[in-house]
């Protein structure tokens, strides 16, 4: 209901205040300026997200400093804490980094947003920076229309600044004619009611406008024309630090519950500092005048006073914090738990990643290999055999012989139990995920899908092999059980296989080692062949066992190169970069065929 | 002749194709240094070997790791082909 009112009651008001006032006019075309200056800031840095942002994040969850810098660094730099904090919530989200390292950016992120009052008041009211913004459209909006990325990222840079000072001349023309009419400080509130008070529009303001920075820029502006006072612009920029969180818990209602976790630290962060703020502000006030005296700001300027203060009320809120942290997870991981969750549910896709390219490239990765997690057991239940035995160090010839009790598995039901749901997810996930991505990228995010598909034939191929394996491996025809365990064994050993160098996924010539399995499982391909001529001459197995029995191989060659083909693709931990070069180099049907003609004594030794 | 070199360097900067090209070959010949060590650690292995099975295994990974090493460098070859293309 009041989300129906709302836009219909914010575009009356505006109206309004248009008709009454053209200098309203002004001052709003300024905000909505500024506010398109920092979309396209965010939409050109989102163009350089393709590696090193994600690089830079990787090397910061080490060690709490490296975190607290990034958020201070990255919030300086692009000037936007809520881009921050909605990247950081999708890396967490993907599992690329710990929630301590989360919120160590997100009190960094709080940091370097202040220096963005330092900036308008130091700079954007000292010069005359219409001037500097004219150029830096034209040039920003021609480099847009350029076809390659970087340029195109530079451009919506270059014009996001561009907007960005533009937003702000206008914010303090329209000001400075706003004086002459009306004068605003004629409602200005002193005492604790002014503070609240204030606290509240600036909170309501920055809910509304989604950003801190902006209203930060119009309180500064308009202390600068004198239309609000020191006293309740301070209140104004507590407001608009408590009302910054909003973006952050937008951001994470579709994320995963560290992400959530992550968005209520921000919310107590900044919940923390205000009422610390609020409770000293008069305090807060002297300290600011000392500090300003010591810094050389002049008595009556007030703008950079406000900046100091930003900084100062930000600083104590992380010295406060900052000891609490590992206290504030601990209190989150309580606080918050990830809802019950299925096998078949998705853990890694997030809405919020989508638009990140190489976020959403490791996200689909991890959720790739939680789908063959699940597939693993399906392919090992559907073999009669038990995960945890294939995982283990146990021979695997030992598990084969005590599986007896292991009771067989409807592989249909699992099927759309665990995988069905999960692998839908994922498809339509690398569906709206290709749309940001670059060519390279799509190359890298349809590897994956391929190895998704790979997982679910791997799966429907151990369905065709369970029904005679289920008849044919307690045999009392001795020939044939031995067969058919053989097969199991084989299968068992790719399993295991897989699962070795999936845990050395950095090492490239891990990864191609899986090639291995592969001609081990073709030679015994052969090798079957070669003996099944002489079990079937010998009377040790009928004409339809032996049919059964090519056919069964077939399909235990299909799993092993799908799994392969899968692990190939999914194990490598490396860039995208690596795993495509590793890919090249995986030996492809023709080359293995040829390998094996050049190795002729792996088919007799085959038992 | 700089500013020939300059305008050389500019338009294989430019040239995106010739950009991957560049980024593709740098990453397979990572890939490959790795490969070249890991066939070194098996060709030591083999010598150690202490019984045919071992051997015959280890063989095996080294036949293998050979031939991607050589697929690689057919790779590496014909990337420098097209450059000079």
């Amino acid at each position: 209901m009041i989300r129906k009112i709302l836009l219909p009651t914010i575009f009356a008001i505006l109206a309004y205040g248009f008709w009454v006032s053209p200098d309203f006019k002004i001052i709003a075309a300024g905000v909505a300026i500024f506010l398109f200056g920092m979309l396209s800031l965010e939409e050109g840095f989102k163009a350089f997200t393709g590696g090193l942002l994600e690089n830079l994040l990787r090397r910061t969850t080490d060690r709490l400093w490296k975190s607290l810098s990034f958020g201070v660094v990255t919030t300086t730099v692009m000037q936007s804490s809520s881009l921050v904090s909605v990247i950081t919530i999708s890396f967490l989200s993907a599992g690329l980094i710990p929630l301590i390292a989360g919120i160590g950016i997100i009190f960094g992120a709080n940091l370097g947003t202040t220096t963005g009052a330092w900036l308008v008041a130091g700079f954007g009211l000292k010069v005359n920076i219409a001037s500097y913004a004219m150029p830096m459209v034209v040039f920003g909006v021609i480099l847009i229309f350029q076809k390659t990325k970087e340029l195109k990222g530079i451009g919506y840079v270059l014009a996001g600044l561009g907007f960005l000072f533009l937003g702000i001349h206008y914010m303090k023309e329209g000001f400075d004619a706003f004086k002459s009419t009306i004068d605003l400080t004629a409602y200005a509130v002193s005492g604790y009611a002014g503070v609240l008070l204030f606290t509240l529009i600036g909170l309501v303001a920055t809910v509304i406008m989604q950003s801190s920075h902006a209203t930060l820029v119009l309180i500064i502006t308009a202390l600068a024309a004198q239309q609000i006072t020191y006293e309740n612009a301070l209140a104004l920029a507590i407001g608009a630090n408590l009302g910054t969180t909003i973006t952050a818990i937008i951001g994470s209602l579709s994320s995963n519950v560290d992400g959530r976790r992550l968005a209520v630290a921000h919310l107590i962060f900044n919940l923390t500092t205000a009422i610390v703020a609020i409770a000293l502000i008069f305090q807060l006030t002297r300290g600011v005048d000392t500090i300003s005296h010591w810094l050389g700001i002049a008595d009556d300027d007030y703008t950079l006073k406000l900046a100091v203060f930003h900084t100062v009320f930000n600083t104590i809120g992380v010295l406060i914090m900052l000891p609490l942290i590992n206290t504030l997870v601990k209190f989150l991981q309580s606080a918050l738990h990830a809802k019950v969750r299925t096998m078949a549910q998705p853990r890694y896709l997030n809405v919020s990643s989508i638009s990140l390219a190489d976020t959403a490239l490791e996200a689909v990765r991890k959720e790739t290999l939680h789908l063959y997690d699940n597939a693993f057991d399906i392919i090992a239940g559907g073999l009669r055999l038990d995960p945890q035995a294939i995982r283990s160090e146990r021979p695997l010839a030992e598990a084969i012989d005590s599986s007896g009790r292991i009771r067989s598995i409807d592989i249909d039901e699992q099927y759309n139990l665990n995988v069905k749901s999960l692998y839908s997810e994922i498809i339509a996930y690398i569906s709206r995920a290709q749309a940001s991505m670059t060519p390279a990228q799509i190359d890298d995010l349809f590897a994956l899908r391929a190895a998704g598909k790979d997982v679910v034939e791997a799966i429907k191929d151990t369905k065709h092999l369970q029904k005679n394996l289920d008849i044919y491996r307690g045999s009392n025809n001795l020939s044939i059980a031995a067969e058919y365990n053989a097969i199991r064994l084989e299968l068992a050993t790719v399993l295991r296989g897989l699962e070795r160098v999936r845990e050395r996924g950095d090492d490239s010539a891990e990864v191609l080692s899986l090639d291995e399995l592969k001609v081990e499982m073709k030679a015994n391909d052969k090798g079957l062949l070669a003996r099944l001529d002489h079990l079937v001459r010998k009377d040790l197995i009928s004409a339809q066992m032996a049919t059964s029995l090519i056919n069964d191989s077939g399909y235990a060659y299909h799993v092993t190169k799908n799994l392969v083909k899968m692990g190939e693709v999914l194990f490598s931990s490396g860039d995208s970069g690596i795993r495509s070069a590793e890919r090249s180099l995986a030996l492809d049907a023709d080359e293995m065929e040829q390998l094996l003609a050049e190795s002729p004594a792996d088919i007799e030794e085959t038992p | 002749m700089k500013l020939k070199k300059l305008i050389k360097k500019a338009e294989a900067f430019l040239d995106s194709e010739e950009r991957d090209r560049k980024e593709k070959k740098k990453y397979l010949k990572q890939v490959l240094r790795k490969l070249s060590k890991h066939e070194k650690r098996l060709k030591a292995r083999l010598e150690d070997a202490a019984n045919e099975e071992e051997k015959a295994r280890l063989e095996k990974k080294l036949t293998l790791t050979h031939a991607q090493r050589k697929k690689g460098v057919r790779l590496l070859s014909e990337m420098a082909e097209q450059s000079k293309d």
